[in-house]
């Protein structure tokens, strides 16, 4: 019973992992603050779950789901040319506005607020991940994967391209860095993990429905990123095991669930809030959020 | 049919520039995104509720305490969140994320002190219609178009010629020589926060007449009156109402041919277009860069 919730523990850890983890690679490194993250896995979610029900393999579904998050990661990119700072936050929250009404108003295709049910769990060449230990195992080692290729990337020259693009764009111009192809792809590569971890957690889950896709939703995440610091990925790593664990220990101190749910949102919102104030760097940040 | 929609367009369209009166006004002298005001309006509502209906207060004395209530919240989250993020010089950005931090507190609040289900103030009779050649329309709605007409009428003399008025407009306008002739700009940030959440209390009582009160409905009301502040111009509170009129009436002309659970995407994708063509709005005006 114990190892059951320990195990469940890990999984969200995980998918936290790799949202944050890409959120990081477009906040911290690019410095494009994107607040629809949560739109990219709900797109990756929702694609991959209606591919699943389909009967399409879960790999193709889970590739799908990504591709689906990155390329209208890209269309989100378009603007950033244009449109900078606030304005572009806010941008992103329509964003995110948009997709979280599709999800509920395309009944046909979505099943609005009903969901989606009975979604399988992942099968790869016939091997059936259908209890939770084996599942970890493989969530885990695509986490693994997800934090290689975007230190990988952070490190590359086009990792330091991004950070030049957030520092000061103009004389990356003036350099002649293409700024915006840097920031178009990181974006669409933050939202392909995104779209990865949304498909991972429709089949988990085995149901989805737009309630766990709404703006408010990007608050855990972007505390994360913040809390653990922008352009840091052993800080991110830190952060979400912290901020995934310390709501847990309300459950120990017996509350009931229907105060649990709005007083986890609550801690996790004064969190971020305390470390805007007092300590914009995070634990482990380079840079503070312009 | 034609002007039975234009009419709930324009109430629709009144109860947004409430919202956005009070949001717009906050935005024109502190230059940041307050998404927390529509959280003010919940939790307003809901002493309206505890007042109302859980003490047994009569109504007008409730409304006023409610209305008390969301000045003290309005003016509570500037002094407890924005003041100390100002002091460090914090970018809009931050503040943006620190705002939606604060909505979702307020929420959260709603759901873990009321519960999750509705709530609904039964004072004023909705069922009674008049009828105006083709269009009905009950008295409480009258009532909501009366009074907030009033109330932006009071609001607009006041901006323009009370001392308190003028000294709001200078700073909206260049706070660096409001501050040098003498006006102290966080005095009349607190001004401007206790005059739009004043707004926003008084927006909770007319808006909980006429729908149900629920933990949410400040995030739905805020994106409303954010739209409308956008569409019109955010940096004026003429242009917000003017917004919220537009949006009133496109959301109810735009459901005569679509399915009407589409109202909410409507706004979105206004919103949405705006933003990325006309970020200044209708009454704006281009500035440099954004």
């Amino acid at each position: 019973m114990a190892s059951a919730y320990i195990i469940h523990l890990l999984i969200l850890i995980c998918i936290y992992l790799i949202l944050s983890l890409s959120l990081n690679l477009s906040v911290g490194y690019s410095g494009v603050l994107n607040l629809g993250h949560i739109a990219f896995y709900g797109l990756g979610a929702y694609t991959s779950a209606l591919m699943a029900l389909a009967g399409v393999p879960f790999l193709l579904c889970l590739l799908a789901g990504g591709l689906v998050a990155m390329f209208s990661g890209f269309l989100l990119a378009l603007p950033t040319d244009k449109i900078k700072g606030d304005y572009l936050a806010l941008v992103t929250v329509g964003f995110s506005f948009i997709i979280y009404s599709l999800m509920l108003n395309l009944d046909e295709v979505t099943r609005g607020p009903l969901g989606l049910p009975g979604i399988p769990r992942p099968s790869i060449f016939g091997f059936g991940f259908e209890d939770n230990f084996s599942f970890l195992i493989l969530i885990a080692v695509i986490t693994l994967a997800v934090y290689f290729i975007i230190q990988r990337i952070a490190d590359s020259p086009f990792g330091k391209l991004l950070e030049a693009v957030r520092d000061d764009e103009l004389a990356a111009k003036i350099l002649g860095k293409d700024t915006f192809k840097a920031k178009a792809f990181s974006l669409a590569i933050s939202a392909f993990f995104a779209g990865i971890a949304g498909a991972l957690y429709a089949s988990y889950i085995t149901f989805i429905d737009p309630s766990s896709f709404s703006l408010m939703q990007i608050i855990p995440i972007i505390s994360i990123v913040i809390i653990g610091g922008l352009a840091s990925l052993p800080g991110t790593v830190l952060a979400t095991i912290i901020l995934t664990l310390i709501p847990e220990a309300l459950r120990f101190v017996g509350f009931p669930s229907s105060i649990l749910g709005p007083m986890r949102q609550i801690i996790y919102a004064l969190i971020l809030l305390l470390i805007l104030i007092y300590r914009p760097r995070g634990f482990l940040g380079k840079v503070e959020l312009e | 049919m034609f002007y039975q929609i234009l009419a709930n367009g324009l109430i629709a369209g009144a109860i947004y520039a409430l919202v956005a009166a009070g949001f717009s006004l906050i935005y024109s002298t502190t230059k940041f995104v307050h998404f927390a005001h529509g959280g003010v309006i919940a939790l307003s509502a809901y002493m309206l509720y505890l007042f109302y209906s859980l003490l047994g207060i009569n109504f007008w004395l409730s409304a006023i305490l409610a209305i008390i209530s969301g000045v003290i919240i309005g003016v509570g989250i500037d002094y407890l969140v924005y003041q100390p993020l100002r002091k460090r010089r914090a970018s809009p950005v931050i503040i943006l994320i620190s705002s939606v931090s604060v909505l979702l507190i307020l929420e959260s609040l709603n759901l873990m002190l009321f519960g999750a289900d509705v709530k609904s103030i039964n004072f004023l009779d909705i069922g009674s219609g008049w009828s105006i050649g083709p269009v009905i329309i009950t008295s409480l709605q009258i009532f909501i178009v009366i009074s907030s007409f009033v109330l932006l009428v009071t609001l607009f003399l006041f901006m323009k010629y009370s001392k308190i008025g003028k000294a709001m407009r200078a700073v909206a306008d260049n706070k660096n020589v409001a501050e040098i002739v003498g006006i102290s700009a966080e005095r009349i940030y607190t001004w401007s926060f206790a005059i739009g959440s004043l707004i926003a209390g008084f927006a909770a009582v007319l808006i909980s007449l006429e729908q149900n009160i629920e933990p949410t409905m400040g995030t739905a009301l805020i994106i409303k009156g954010f739209t409308a502040s956008i569409i019109g111009g955010v940096e004026s509170v003429a242009g917000g109402v003017l917004g919220a009129f537009l949006l009133g009436l496109t959301e109810n002309f735009g459901i005569w041919w679509l399915p009407s659970s589409y109202k909410d995407a409507i706004a979105f994708v206004i919103l949405f277009a705006f933003l990325l063509l006309r970020p200044e709005g209708i009454l704006g005006v281009k500035k440099n860069q954004k």
